[in-house]
């Protein structure tokens, strides 16, 4: 492979778009040439600086509130007040079916609700309480958290896909107890909050530089916040679901 | 299951994405609201016709979307591209100025100069970076061959981590100053 190409195939090879035969070529270049190592460590870093820190704009709640409004179909016909007990039975329940994934949490409640868990997941990064028991053996942290806990969350050790379970704490959002496991990946520190009951809405939001990925899963609602970059925190939400 | 429902299943619950691609686009939070609004009505007539992942599909909807709005409201910078595809090509692969350590990127500047990259290569950064799409889906989005996209994609990055840098020895120079 000529010094030109090989150049070239640095941004494909940083995407992973780089089939296994250029790859293996490619990598013998690096191997050999430290120049051209250097530029792909380069590369790679701004890759992962821009995941890392650049915003990612989540969707206000006023526009999903606008979009529910607006979008043709049975929930554009919002139950009113005034014609909401007249309404026949089942017009009801579908209109019920429609709401429960709008109204279930008013959008402002969510908001606050990621703001207690961004501030929650700051103040324990900030003093010592991040953890209230130091163990990446899920057969002491579950039974703790369960002896603490109405509920039981699942608990697991990622450590062979890069997340590994630092240990557990307990603590208070939205207005109930909550089981928060602390993973550890590279110098990132992630809080998954567990609690039951079933969200809104899942997805990824970002605030003041916090990454919180929201998801649900038989019951369990799991919230990770982080500074780790939205990709890899969505990786960790999918092995959460893929143990419930 | 009617159409509505099976709409806030699929399409839906990518909203943030379909936000995140029109706020960078248009730069202003307004503009991406109305934007958004427009393209998941016009993704909802044209539901039927989703075959496949359903991002990528309203990603394409809302990047058409935004266009159209930038050609109503702001067409001089659809015009302004700086530097048509020639420029792309011949873009030297020179030992360019990725030289910029991750570190050292501050979280502010970094964002300013993702904003102030021309259009057709901020937009396949924001995918490719933010929403990790591949480079096919890029190209499907965008509506160009995938070479294209790679060499756009090089020089968004080269772009950026130059404009970066000189923010930063600006900024330091102020400081010394």
């Amino acid at each position: 492979m000529k010094p030109e190409e090989a150049a070239r195939l640095l941004h494909a090879y940083v995407d992973r778009e780089l089939d296994a035969a250029k790859s293996l070529e490619l990598e013998a270049q690096l191997a050999a040439d430290p120049s051209l190592r250097e530029r792909f460590e380069r590369l790679r870093d701004l890759s992962a600086g821009i995941r890392e820190k650049a915003d990612y704009h989540a969707a206000p709640s006023s526009l999903t509130e606008r979009l529910s409004a607006a979008l043709p179909g049975a929930a554009s016909a919002a139950p009113r007040r005034t014609v909401r007990w007249i309404l026949p039975v089942a017009a009801a329940a579908l209109v019920a079916s429609l709401a429960v994934g709008i109204a279930l949490m008013r959008p402002g409640d969510e908001d606050a609700l990621l703001r207690e868990m961004v501030a929650s997941h700051v103040r324990s990064t900030l003093g010592n309480r991040l953890i209230d028991v130091a163990s990446s053996d899920q057969h002491t942290v579950k039974p703790w958290l369960s002896a603490r806990l109405p509920f039981s969350p699942p608990v697991a050790d990622f450590s062979p896909e890069g997340f590994e379970l630092a240990g557990a704490r307990l603590d208070y959002v939205g207005g109930r107890p909550v089981a928060v496991l602390v993973y550890k990946r590279r110098q990132h520190l992630i809080d998954a909050f567990i609690w039951p009951g079933n969200g809104p809405r899942d997805g990824a939001y970002s605030r003041d530089g916090f990454n919180v990925e929201r998801s649900s899963a038989e019951g369990m609602r799991i919230c990770l916040v982080s500074d780790l970059n939205r990709n890899e925190l969505s990786d960790l939400a999918r092995l959460l679901i893929a143990r419930r | 299951m009617t159409d509505r429902r099976r709409f806030e299943q699929q399409v839906l619950p990518h909203i943030d994405a379909a936000f995140n691609l029109a706020r960078w686009l248009t730069r202003n939070a307004h503009d991406a609201e109305d934007v958004v609004q427009d393209a998941m009505l016009r993704a909802y007539r044209h539901f039927e016709g989703l075959r496949g992942e359903a991002r990528p599909w309203l990603l394409a909807i809302v990047r058409n979307a935004c266009f159209s709005w930038m050609q109503r409201n702001r067409p001089a910078e659809l015009a302004a591209g700086p530097d048509g595809e020639a420029a792309e090509a011949a873009t030297a692969p020179a030992d360019g100025p990725e030289a910029l350590l991750a570190r050292e990127l501050d979280r502010r500047m970094l964002n300013e100069a993702i904003a102030a990259l021309p259009l057709q290569f901020r937009e396949v950064l924001i995918l490719r970076e933010l929403e990790d799409l591949s480079y096919r889906e890029i190209a499907r989005i965008t509506d160009v061959p995938i070479g294209t996209v790679m060499s756009r994609l090089a020089r968004a990055r080269r772009l950026l981590a130059e404009s970066v840098r000189v923010i930063t020895l600006a900024s330091r120079l102020q400081t010394e100053r």
